[in-house]
């Protein structure tokens, strides 16, 4: 279990998180939404320990101060919003630091080969000799998640779970690859593992979501899973917006969700 | 050759992976060095039978003769301390610059941005012009080492300052350390200035000679004081690998991969100030080799520190070899100040990289 109890933050005098309790189960994926500015990275940066916070995380029983960082890092791989490389390292270089930090659960040989799997994994098999900063913003996302999935390829090792915490992994993404990087996520937690991912797309977040977790303002408005939580009321009252649920456009208005797309898929 | 050997050992590495090809120019260099060591005993203002003088080492024959007494002093007392100055510290003005590229994530940082030269300049221009009065205490109690040791404490004190400066609640701003560290460089240049100012002709002549750079005062003297400090930073370098390639992609990152950024940081500051604070008191401002090597490095084996860290070191000590047998050639028997030529391949070189990197891609 991953887990945020009564988490505070404050920057500049100003409240961030205002006592944040969150869960993240193994074998779940849990979705973040909210508005720009409601706390959703700050709670993610929480959770991964890289800033200071006030109240508790646990993460697989143990407080999450007191875990080296070589620790934490073997149990949770966390993706950030935007990365920037400083040096020209090759597409399977990035790739490779994810290997080098994620302990256990694989030979040498599999650790050799695993730059070439996890790219294959994203989509950019054939990309490993080409150099990262020569990619497109989509691409480079998905070689940070390769990366990312290098650090904790198996979901469990040793009977214990482990981590994906993703800040907003489709961002940059088309459609055909949002779908595969949200079922990269879905297949992690079906395996064992826990997913916390941020979205803004709540039709993409309602289709993958185990339990969705709507912040707003610091704190939490409502968590659950997608069918019980989601309501009109909620969505008015978080997004500051008059969104109802379900609801067809007008007629003529042509609409595209990526549920039309999900047959395509064993869930 | 490093290519086509390369080619063919990439049948068998992935695409991408540039180790390979790495441990095979780290062999190279290490060859090099060698050819370098070499080169650098032989070369000189006066003529003397160097294979003759070392195998004489060995075996202490021929003391009586004076032709060979001469040769002895000439290679052992002379060429020999030089040369290991030479590879100490073009190794680890190197290593420094390389560490200090990887700890702000910018290709163009170097020892003298950040303060640590600068620092351990204003250091040693103050012993040499207040010496006698002001610290005599300090010359009476270091005696030959007073200088190494007033510049190294130079060299610790600004980075410690600056240090203390970009860290707040256990965290060092990487853009404020360098700000600072330009800042503090005008502020000892300044106060540097008004000591030369106020040194007499001689003093000035020691201070232009020192302020350029040479190896030509290297003994074992100042080796004894200056080599055990490069080796103990260089020593405490290949810990910082893998943490600096995590750091390439941003300090959170890093923690993510389960770097201890904080101490990382540390580390590699405190080997940098020893480093360069050690190779400026020995051997002066010898500028650019921080700059030229790493970068001549990343082109061919990539920015992989697991394997530019140890070829700086190589490629460091080649490169300032080099650049002292051409200070020594091209006036003999006089000889140029080192940080002369350093500067003309460096100088060009620098605004080559600046070039490149409006291309878009930052080398």
């Amino acid at each position: 279990m991953l887990a945020a109890r009564d988490v505070r933050i404050v920057l500049d005098r100003r409240p961030i998180l205002d006592g944040v309790s969150i869960a993240v189960p193994p074998g779940r994926l849990t979705v973040i939404l909210g508005p720009n500015g409601s706390g959703k990275t700050t709670l993610l940066r929480a959770l991964s320990g890289e800033i200071a916070y006030s109240g508790t995380v646990i993460l697989n029983g143990r407080d999450s101060r007191t875990l080296r960082p070589w620790e934490a890092a073997a149990a949770r791989a966390v993706l950030e919003q935007a990365a920037t490389l400083a040096f020209p390292f090759t597409v399977r270089e990035v790739v490779g630091l994810g290997v080098a930090a994620g302990r256990g659960g694989l030979t040498a040989a599999q650790q050799r080969r695993l730059p070439e799997r996890a790219l294959e994994r994203v989509d950019l098999a054939g990309f490993a000799g080409r150099f990262y900063q020569e990619l497109s913003g989509g691409e480079q996302q998905r070689v940070q998640l390769a990366r990312v999935l290098c650090q904790v390829w198996r979901p469990v090792v040793a009977g214990v779970p482990r981590y994906l915490l993703l800040d907003e992994p489709v961002s940059s993404l088309d459609v055909k690859h949002q779908l595969a990087i949200m079922r990269i996520a879905r297949a992690f937690a079906d395996t064992g593992g826990g997913v916390v991912a941020i979205l803004h797309d709540l039709n993409l977040a309602a289709l993958f979501a185990d339990q969705m977790v709507f912040m707003h303002r610091g704190g939490i408005a409502a968590a659950g899973p997608p069918a019980e939580v989601l309501d009109d009321s909620l969505l008015e009252q978080v997004f500051d917006t008059p969104l109802r649920v379900g609801a067809l456009p007008t007629a003529g208005i042509p609409f595209v969700l990526p549920q039309s797309a999900a047959p395509l898929f064993p869930r | 050759m490093l290519e086509a050997l390369a080619q063919t050992r990439s049948m068998s590495a992935p695409r991408g992976d540039r180790a390979g090809r790495a441990r095979l120019a780290l062999g190279l260099l290490a060859g090099a060095l060698l050819v370098a060591m070499v080169a650098s005993l032989m070369v000189g203002a006066a003529d003397a039978d160097v294979p003759r003088a070392l195998f004489d080492l060995l075996g202490l024959a021929g003391r009586h003769d004076p032709a060979r007494l001469r040769d002895h002093v000439i290679v052992f007392d002379i060429r020999l301390p030089r040369m290991l100055m030479g590879v100490l510290v073009g190794a680890g003005l190197a290593v420094s610059g390389a560490v200090l590229q990887g700890l702000f994530r910018n290709p163009l940082a170097d020892p003298g941005l950040v303060g640590v030269s600068s620092g351990a300049g204003l250091g040693a221009v103050l012993f040499i012009v207040l010496g006698s009065a002001a610290l005599g205490p300090l010359a009476a109690a270091f005696g030959a080492y007073a200088l190494p040791v007033a510049a190294f404490a130079g060299g610790l004190a600004s980075t410690a300052l600056l240090y203390a400066i970009a860290t707040r609640s256990g965290r060092t701003a990487i853009a404020t350390l360098l700000l600072a560290g330009i800042a503090l460089g005008a502020l000892t240049g300044a106060l540097t200035g008004l000591l030369v100012y106020a040194a007499n002709d001689s003093q000035l002549r020691d201070l232009t000679f020192w302020g350029l750079g040479s190896l030509a005062g290297a003994d074992w003297t100042k080796l004894a004081s200056a080599g055990p400090v490069i080796v103990a930073s260089l020593a405490a370098t290949p810990f910082l690998a893998s943490g600096l390639n995590a750091m390439t992609l941003g300090e959170a990152t890093a923690h993510h991969l389960g770097v201890p950024v904080q101490r990382l940081k540390t580390i590699a500051i405190l080997s940098v100030a020893g480093a360069t604070g050690a190779a400026v008191a020995a051997s002066g401002g010898i500028g650019f080799v921080g700059i030229v090597v790493p970068h001549l490095l990343r082109l061919s084996i990539g920015p992989d520190h697991r394997y530019l860290l140890p070829g700086s070191a190589l490629l460091g000590a080649v490169f300032l070899l080099g650049a002292d047998c051409v200070s020594r050639i091209v006036v003999a028997p006089a000889e140029l100040p080192i940080g002369i030529v350093t500067a003309v391949v460096g100088g060009p070189f620098f605004l080559w990289i600046l070039l490149r990197r409006r291309g878009g891609i930052a080398w």
